[in-house]
């Protein structure tokens, strides 16, 4: 053991202490004034541009790092922009927000120690009223149970981009316990605005059904999104009567170089059409070229909206992506109507392109967070069951409501097809809710 | 290990402590511009340098007792911790000192590479999957405390925290940290076998193959060779994974029952949860240590030593080289085993991309970092490379932003406008920091005195020609 | 112990054991495998022999880059794939910046002529200068500090990947000629060897036939080799070996440049994480092949990228992509238990 630096170590923690000891505290800066900062380690500086100082804290917790930043930190913009648009008030409360991130260097996206900590720091600091996430579901896992046994009851918490059915609900593609297992106080602190993967896997196995597919080659990117919807799809498209083939669903690695190969043994498989359970940041663009390349242009191919924003499948595949097939649930954004179409007009003109279908959950979140808290009387509890039984009118995503589960209603999945480097409506597909859980 | 010396030798005291006054005192001044500089002198800030420094100067060692009581007061302040933490300054650039919850995570990486470093610090074996390690016990943990099996099991052992009819396996934390210790250094000696023919990065590759082959398990387990059995539950991931605690028994003399839902009448500074966890994983590291100290001091230390400096060499002098490297692998994936079954039962869950191949890099530069092969230097780069990954890096680019940030009012001058993206720039500063530490310190923040005698005295390949520096 | 000691004297892999049958009979499942694989489908067994034997071209020009370094210095170069990266992302800049999607013949010919040139300048530039900066303060120190350092720039290289050219992967266009260089037709399938296919080998083999002239037969190869040998030694007898060095490295980044322009234009997608994957891959290879033997890494390389590309695509009882990372280095670990000196590596010492 070399002495110096051994000492060096015991005396720096000892005159820690010493100081310590002596009970001098720093100086803490709280942007905000009135309300505590959530450490910012994890979270930007507090955003909060109204009158005084904000009364509460929303926090949104996104993986700012890695892949999926293009379309987390404009979800985080949009946030901002629906607080902006309301004054920073919901209702006679004044709110400021601050944008967590859940993700590390290291892991280049989630990491879940990152969340569990986080929503530790969320629980803990009673300033944070209400949460807007997680992004993905594994995360939402750590969370939701952190935040439901929160010091001061359950914590709110309202996802814009989580589709794991199990969070909420029970049935096809959920395990045993859920989703109570998530919710130890037996109170529901969580809802989601986008549908479940279960909806958009019936809705994507209908669509083989539409398209008169016989043998669908199933692939997926093997992380908790893709798998889950790619298993989903199977099961649905077992029940209509379309034929998976065996040994499918398949995985592509998002790190190899290429996907000839795969293509290859697609082709041999006979197969006329390939579903991709998972998301377009996942090396996307060629594992599309590659199959085209490989398959021909006769071969339909299927994705749900992991492959959205359109544009970007497009700017990966180019001329590949020609004629797939993509499932979005809810309404699109260019096809929005009322306060949706203003949202996206308006925030156009504010970023200088158009949002991401996430995007518009995301503002939808923090629309329904907001009068959430409007109607409470400030404690979280009451935030947290002004959650479900929701009716929201002439919101950003439509007509519809949040139900007692958390879940949304609006059950519409929208077909569009990619044509001259643009995703073209097809049409709409409704599944019915006794398929759906049956 | 010697006996502490309890004689007090005036004369030896004070010659050994002048060096450091001198020394110290250039240093204080140098440190003390530099901070005064990037944080502005708050009083609190010189009074901690000032009272860090008081504490330096004395050589302790030379004072009856003094090793112990600087040992105690040590210890002290680590255990106490959570309790100061919210009241401490900030550090210059850094910002505040890291959360108890940053602390834990800080502590189970240390673990990881104390374990790492009987590996590659003690026995030279370069080990480029140690994160294979960390997910067993991570799986272990999940297996034998979680619902995972519930189809076809239950089976409750001292388990805390669970409805008492929940489906599964459920065991308490304590007899699976125990249990996947043993099951992680069995993995590690099955890892090792194949490795003891091969020498030097030969053995890096097939280490690193392991750590690849790993996740992949973790990934297509839910469904293993097409048999239908689920095994990690594939990318969905394994939770919630049990909580540790002390269970009903022991929950009626004061002790927490469990550690999510602690609530104690008798201890009231036990109803903090994340205090339980930090002290835990406090004794966890502190065993962890006491091992690492017996393990280098032993024998079988020894003998690592001796296939680390030249492997011919210490087989001719009659040190059983497959053994011992067994041994190695076995002692290092022990303590990477506890570690990853803690660390899953604090995050309660774990999933296949905490397992990959950055991680094993990410500890490997935690030990080199801070001195390979010096327990004190591993703990350091340990402790400072976790908090970076967790807080460190957002909070150096908060003070950047808030130096040099137009939006932000520039306190310095003002080189961008609006804030820079942080996250966008996290991975290429933690890469800088690497580079400029390994640059200014090539042996490690702490070196180990038989490495740095190598360095200094060049008995390490020291070229004869002009390096330029 | 007495058998400890005489089993390193032994040439172990000579010895008759349970191992050694273990491994025969695992190698004999593989050519079953493939055999049976070969006359169900014939067709398809020679299409994915083609793509791998491509994708193996490719990974080995990288490999090439890691070999040489490694063989002078005996460090990992993880900067290397990142180099790799960077040079890839300035290759789909200039195709789309030059328009040569839509140029002709003679044009496009030019045109890739001179991105090869630029890429390898570019990437040759990044390398010395990463070993200016990163490594050569450190010649005198520890063995694993350059490790250190070298992961260190790798993260650098990544994150000005990352703000480059941002999250989402790149898609370079293509234009590489689409025809066929010839078709083979297998019971009732054809299949063809594509230009795009071709130009890979093209480029390959003559570079590794290059370097393996520069290494053996020029001074500055004798220079390089006297150097990976005994550096104090070659230093007494004149040799300038910070210059031998950087030299290396400005061989080894040229070398990520073609590998680069070669990737960017056959596979026509860069990520920022193209560069860290591909050079594990390419790493795995420089081993698998032997260490510092540079037709071993090609070779080890082309063996990677059948193996993936097999188990991708053949259709009898294969494992499929879902395991095709293990299936890498499952393979990789049983050659190196039977060759612990890799398959074209010399039994040394210090190997084996």
């Amino acid at each position: 053991m070399r002495k110096g630096g051994f000492w060096f170590l015991v005396a720096f923690v000892f005159g820690v202490l010493a100081f310590a000891a002596a009970g001098c505290g720093g100086d803490d800066d709280g942007g905000g004034g009135g309300v505590t900062a959530l450490p910012s380690a994890s979270c930007g500086a507090i955003r909060y541009e109204g009158e005084g100082d904000p009364d509460y804290l929303i926090a949104s917790d996104l993986p700012l790092q890695g892949a999926n930043r293009a379309l987390t930190t404009e979800m985080a913009d949009a946030i901002e922009f629906i607080l902006k648009q309301r004054d920073w008030k919901a209702g006679d409360y004044k709110i400021g927000y601050q944008s967590c991130d859940d993700s590390t260097a290291q892991a280049g996206s989630w990491d879940s120690a990152k969340c569990s900590s986080n929503a530790r720091a969320y629980a803990n600091n009673e300033d944070v009223i209400g949460v807007i996430g997680t992004f993905n579901s594994g995360c939402a896992k750590l969370e939701i149970p952190v935040n439901n046994r929160a010091p001061d009851g359950p914590l709110a918490m309202i996802s814009p981009a989580n589709t794991y059915p199990g969070l909420t609900i029970g049935g096809p593609g959920t395990e045993q316990g859920e989703p109570d297992n998530y919710y130890p106080t037996g109170k529901r602190n969580y809802a989601r605005v986008v549908w479940n993967d279960q909806f958009q896997g019936a809705a994507g196995a209908q669509l083989a059904q539409d398209l008169k597919l016989k043998k669908v080659y199933v692939l997926t990117d093997k992380e908790t999104y893709g798998n889950g919807i790619a298993n989903l799809f199977v099961r649905y498209a077992k029940k209509l009567g379309v034929q998976t083939l065996p040994g499918t669903p398949q995985a592509w690695d998002k790190n190899a170089s290429s996907y000839e190969a795969i293509a290859s043994r697609i082709q041999a498989s006979g197969a006329d059409a390939v579903f991709l359970g998972g998301i377009v940041c996942n090396n996307g663009g060629k594992l599309i070229k590659d199959l085209r390349a490989g398959l021909g242009a006769n071969v339909t191919i299927v994705g749900p909206d992991g492959w959205t924003p359109i544009s970007a499948t497009v700017q990966g595949a180019g001329q590949a992506a020609e004629g797939m097939y993509i499932t979005q649930p809810g309404i699109p954004p260019d096809r929005l109507k009322g306060a949706g179409k203003k949202f996206v007009d308006d925030f156009t003109a504010e970023v200088g392109h158009a949002p991401d279908p996430y995007t518009n959950y995301a503002a939808q979140a923090a629309q329904i967070m907001l009068d959430s808290i409007a109607d409470s009387d400030g404690t979280r509890p009451k935030v947290a069951e002004g959650l479900f039984n929701r009716d929201v009118k002439d919101g950003i995503l439509g007509d519809f409501k949040i139900d007692e589960n958390g879940d949304t209603t609006l059950g519409t999945v929208a077909v569009f097809r990619i044509q001259g480097g643009k995703g073209v409506f097809n049409k709409l597909i409704t599944p019915e809710l006794s398929f759906v859980k049956g | 290990m010697r006996r502490p010396d309890f004689s007090f030798d005036r004369d030896a005291f004070i010659r050994d402590s002048r060096p450091r006054v001198k020394k110290g005192l250039i240093a204080g001044a140098v440190g003390f511009l530099v901070i005064a500089l990037l944080a502005g002198a708050t009083f609190t800030l010189v009074l901690a340098l000032l009272l860090g420094w008081l504490v330096y100067i004395p050589a302790w060692n030379r004072v009856p007792y003094g090793r112990v009581a600087v040992l105690t007061v040590a210890l002290l302040a680590a255990v106490l911790y959570p309790y100061y933490q919210p009241d401490m300054f900030e550090i210059p650039v850094f910002g505040e000192f890291p959360t108890v919850d940053t602390a834990v995570t800080m502590m189970i990486f240390v673990m990881m590479a104390l374990g790492l470093n009987i590996v590659v610090g003690y026995a030279g074996l370069l080990d480029l999957g140690y994160v294979a390690f960390y997910a067993m016990g991570a799986y272990t943990a999940a297996w034998f405390a979680s619902p995972q099996f519930g189809e076809s099991v239950k089976f409750h052992l001292g388990s805390v925290g669970v409805n008492p009819n929940a489906q599964g396996f459920h065991i308490s934390i304590w007899l699976i940290l125990i249990l996947a210790a043993i099951f992680t250094a069995i993995i590690g000696v099955i890892i090792g076998l194949p490795t003891l023919r091969l020498r030097g990065d030969y053995l890096a590759i097939v280490t690193l193959g392991f750590g690849e082959i790993m996740p992949q398990i973790a990934r297509n387990g839910d469904n293993l060779f097409n048999t239908g059995f689920n095994l990690t539950n594939g990318p969905q991931g394994i939770n919630p994974i049990d909580p540790p605690g002390f269970g009903a028994t022991l929950g009626n003399i004061g002790l927490p029952e469990s550690y999510l839902t602690p609530g104690s009448d008798a201890f009231p500074f036990l109803s903090d949860s994340l205090r339980l966890y930090y002290w835990t994983a406090l004794v966890l590291v502190l065993f962890t240590v006491f091992c690492s100290v017996r393990l280098r001091d032993s024998r079988l230390g020894r003998a690592w030593i001796a296939i680390r400096e030249d492997e011919t060499a210490a087989a001719a002098m009659g040190v059983p080289l497959m053994r011992t490297k067994t041994w190695a692998y076995a002692a290092g994936a022990f303590f990477g085993g506890i570690a990853g079954a803690y660390y899953a039962s604090f995050k309660s869950g774990t999933f296949p991309d905490d397992f990959f191949f950055n991680i094993s890099v990410f500890i490997l530069c935690m030990v080199i970092l801070g001195g390979m092969g010096n327990i004190w230097g591993v703990i350091l780069g340990g402790s400072f490379l976790a908090y970076l990954n967790q807080e460190g890096l957002g909070n150096i680019g908060g003070w950047l932003n808030d130096h040099f940030s137009g939006q932000r009012g520039a306190e310095w001058v003002q080189l961008w406008s609006t804030d820079i993206d942080v996250p966008l720039y996290q991975y290429g500063i933690f890469g800088v920091i690497l580079v400029i530490v390994m640059l200014f310190k090539p042996e490690g923040l702490i070196p180990s005195a038989r490495r740095k005698a190598e360095f200094e005295e060049g008995v390490a390949d020291q070229p004869l020609y002009d390096v330029s520096h | 112990m007495s058998t400890e000691a005489s089993r390193i004297r032994l040439p172990a892999a000579y010895r008759p054991s349970p191992l050694a049958a273990i491994g025969s009979l695992l190698v004999l499942l593989v050519i079953v495998w493939l055999a049976v694989n070969l006359v169900k489908e014939p067709a398809e067994f020679y299409r994915l022999f083609l793509i791998g034997f491509t994708n193996g071209a490719v990974y080995g020009l990288v490999a090439l880059g890691y070999s040489l370094v490694y063989g002078i210095l005996e460090l990992i170069n993880f900067a290397h794939g990142d180099v790799f990266m960077l040079g890839g992302m300035l290759v789909a800049t200039m195709v789309a910046s030059w328009g040569l999607a839509g140029a002709g013949d003679a044009g496009l010919w030019f045109g890739i002529l001179a991105m090869l040139l630029i890429a390898m300048a570019f990437c040759a530039t990044i390398n010395t200068t990463i070993e200016l900066v990163a490594y050569r303060r450190l010649r005198g120190a520890p063995r694993l500090a350059p490790l250190i350092t070298a992961i260190g720039m790798s993260f650098i290289l990544q994150n000005i990947g990352l703000v480059w050219k941002g999250a989402r992967p790149t898609s370079v266009d293509s234009i590489l000629p689409t025809g066929d260089v010839f078709t083979v037709t297998l019971s009732g399938t054809s299949v063809a060897y594509t230009w795009r296919q071709f130009i890979v080998l093209l480029v390959t083999a003559p570079t590794l036939l290059l370097l393996i002239w520069l290494v053996q037969q020029t001074r500055q190869g004798k220079a390089m080799r006297a150097t990976a040998q005994d550096q104090d030694a070659a230093a007494m007898m004149g040799i300038n070996v910070n210059r031998t060095i950087s030299f290396t490295f400005f061989i080894a980044g040229s070398l990520a440049g073609v590998a680069a322009l070669l990737f960017a234009l056959y596979t026509t997608t860069v990520h920022f994480t193209t560069g860290f994957r591909l050079g594990l891959i390419a790493f795995t290879a420089a081993v698998l092949g032997g260490i510092g033997n540079l037709p071993g890494a090609v070779l080890g390389a082309v063996l990677i990228g059948l193996i993936e590309s097999f188990n991708n695509g053949l259709g009898w009882s294969t494992p499929g992509s879902d395991w095709t990372t293990s299936i890498i280095f499952a393979i990789l670990i049983m050659i190196l238990v039977f060759r612990p000196e890799g398959l074209l590596g010399e039994r040394t010492p210090e190997g084996g």
